[in-house]
């Protein structure tokens, strides 16, 4: 009986204590994304009180009667990869560079890191009124077809500008995350490489980089799903245009179902969103995981 | 590695570098001083006399004391909520051996892997049927559920590393679990708080998307972010106020990250390294 007192109290103890948790993340995360995937086989406008379930139908649109979100799918994918490799490669060649013993080290850390702790609407913006207003200026002062180019009006380099300015937010967390990688390299190592005579180059491919690898997949995890989901710096800066020409899934989404009105059909398109983040970063973690070494 | 000489060399090409990916901060810096003309004039000159009325005329016309209360509610809000709550159960969870401890784990930190993106239709829907739109208040119980998953991950993580005597060192006679758990085990979690108060206290303050999805129907409600995003979208944009704006908007967490700087570093590094 006392055994089984003791039993029943544990079993309250526990439930009081993880059930505001739970709680909280069923009711905000949970239940909605279960909505999406109901809903996603549905015609639902938001406000009738009950979809109407239609089927596959909303599936059979977006892979064969979707022209913009087929367009949004190539311009994401792309802004991805271009966004994943720059990232990447800046932001390690900086880290070496930066772990390197320097004068005004912490301040020149500091500096990379700014952009990132501001948000990424507000970066939007920046950057809108320096490539409208900023560059009038330079180009009046310099004649360079540099910035009389239209950054923001033309499909390619509004591409490239959403691609740049989202690079410029980004890299000071890349920075840190591959700074803390490299002090996790034992000294010694480096240590033993310079007195068997190893070249800078050959020291970084067969020593240092295999020991980041670690540092490596979680920078390549992060920046991929971050531009898979990339938002507010479209929407603040170029609005998605010229034309469509830089509308993100996510931003699709939401135009779609809050702009539209078209509910059902936007949740199947945030399904679609959901199984090509998990189907990427899965694949990607599976194979950079394969390439860690231990130290 | 390099040889001095070349040192030298990199740590000038670092500075001209650090200088240049700063400069777009510093031209929005000038022009909030300047006035409209003179930024249509030349937007990288200097203001001979610099002024002050955009700061003042800006900081007005945005009701800047109410969008930075608002922001700082929801942040804190939201803040304190992921931290108790996950404390307490990933403690638990941790701490509990069993089929269902694991299983209410996964479930917990599931979310991690699924984009905001995915479910904001359905919770809009969720929460103006719990009335916690158009409200501040509602928009940080909102953080809640969004921020709990990766913080109740990093403390069931931690915990393991804390041996279990330490727990059970000092219970009291009559001292309840709740109380237990804050006088005894809350304080040896104190790196992971750091960390986790950083994470979301800065994605919070920043945060665009659901704030805009709740609250942008109630002027009353608006946060910071949201306001700057109406102040641009207007159709013809008022440049030197608009980049006082800017400048009292990204202000609060320069400060935040100037006095915790070293906090930011580690809990950023912390909470991407563990997810």
């Amino acid at each position: 009986m006392v055994a089984f007192k003791k039993r029943v109290s544990r079993g309250v103890e526990f439930a009081a204590l993880t059930f505001p948790a739970l709680l909280a993340i069923v009711v905000v995360v949970l239940v909605p994304f279960g909505m999406s995937i109901v809903y996603s086989f549905s015609k639902w406008n938001g406000l009738d009180k009950v979809p109407v379930f239609n089927g596959l139908a909303n599936y059979v649109e977006l892979f064969t009667n979707d022209p913009a979100l087929l367009a949004a799918l190539g311009f994401t994918l792309l802004f991805t990869l271009a966004l994943v490799v720059l990232v990447n490669l800046i932001a390690l060649a900086l880290a070496l560079a930066l772990d390197q013993p320097l004068r005004g080290k912490n301040a020149l850390r500091a500096a990379f890191y700014v952009p990132n702790i501001i948000s990424l609407i507000i970066i939007g913006y920046v950057w809108r009124f320096i490539f409208s207003k900023g560059f009038d200026t330079f180009s009046a002062m310099t004649g360079w077809p540099l910035f009389q180019a239209s950054w923001l009006g033309d499909p390619a380099l509004a591409f490239v500008s959403t691609v740049l300015v989202s690079l410029w937010h980004d890299l000071g967390f890349y920075l840190v995350i591959y700074l803390a990688g490299l002090q996790t390299i034992p000294r010694d190592l480096i240590e033993a490489s310079l007195i068997d005579g190893a070249a800078p180059l050959q020291r970084f491919s067969k020593i240092v980089l295999p020991l980041l690898m670690p540092s490596v997949t979680v920078c390549v995890f992060y920046a991929l799903s971050n531009g898979l989901k990339t938002f507010d710096v479209i929407l603040s800066l170029t609005n998605g245009g010229p034309g469509n020409a830089t509308t993100s899934i996510a931003l699709d989404i939401y135009t779609t179902a809050f702009g539209q009105g078209r509910f059902g059909y936007g949740m199947a398109m945030s399904v679609l969103l959901f199984l090509l983040i998990l189907g990427i970063t899965l694949f990607q973690v599976t194979v950079f995981k394969n390439r860690e070494v231990e130290s | 590695m390099t040889k001095p000489r070349g040192r030298i060399w990199l740590n000038v090409v670092l500075v001209l570098l650090a200088a240049l990916y700063l400069y777009p901060l510093f031209i929005v810096l000038i022009n909030s001083v300047k006035t409209f003309q003179q930024i249509m004039d030349n937007a990288v000159a200097l203001p001979a006399t610099p002024e002050f009325d955009n700061f003042i005329l800006a900081f007005t016309t945005m009701a800047y004391p109410r969008l930075f209360l608002n922001t700082l509610i929801a942040t804190t809000l939201g803040t304190v909520g992921v931290v108790l709550l996950a404390s307490v159960a990933g403690h638990k969870l941790s701490r509990t051996k069993t089929r269902l401890s694991w299983l209410v784990f996964l479930v917990c930190v599931a979310p991690m892997m699924i984009p905001f993106h995915s479910y904001m239709i359905g919770l809009v829907k969720v929460a103006k049927t719990l009335h916690l739109t158009n409200s501040v208040w509602g928009l940080g119980v909102l953080y809640w559920g969004l921020g709990i998953p990766l913080a109740l991950f990093m403390y069931h993580g931690f915990v393991k590393t804390i041996p279990i005597e330490l727990d059970e060192s000092a219970v009291i006679d009559g001292c309840g679990p709740l109380r237990k758990f804050f006088l005894v085990v809350f304080p040896l979690l104190q790196p992971v708080s750091v960390s986790v108060i950083v994470l979301n206290a800065m994605w919070m303050w920043n945060d665009f998307l659901l704030p805009l999805l709740v609250v942008s129907g109630n002027k009353q409600a608006l946060t910071l972010q949201l306001a700057a995003y109406n102040f641009f979208g207007q159709y013809k944009v008022e440049w030197h106020l608009a980049m006082a704006a800017v400048l009292l908007t990204i202000l609060p967490a320069i400060v935040f990250y100037l006095a915790l700087q070293k906090h930011i570093m580690k809990g950023m590094t912390a909470g991407a390294v563990k997810s």
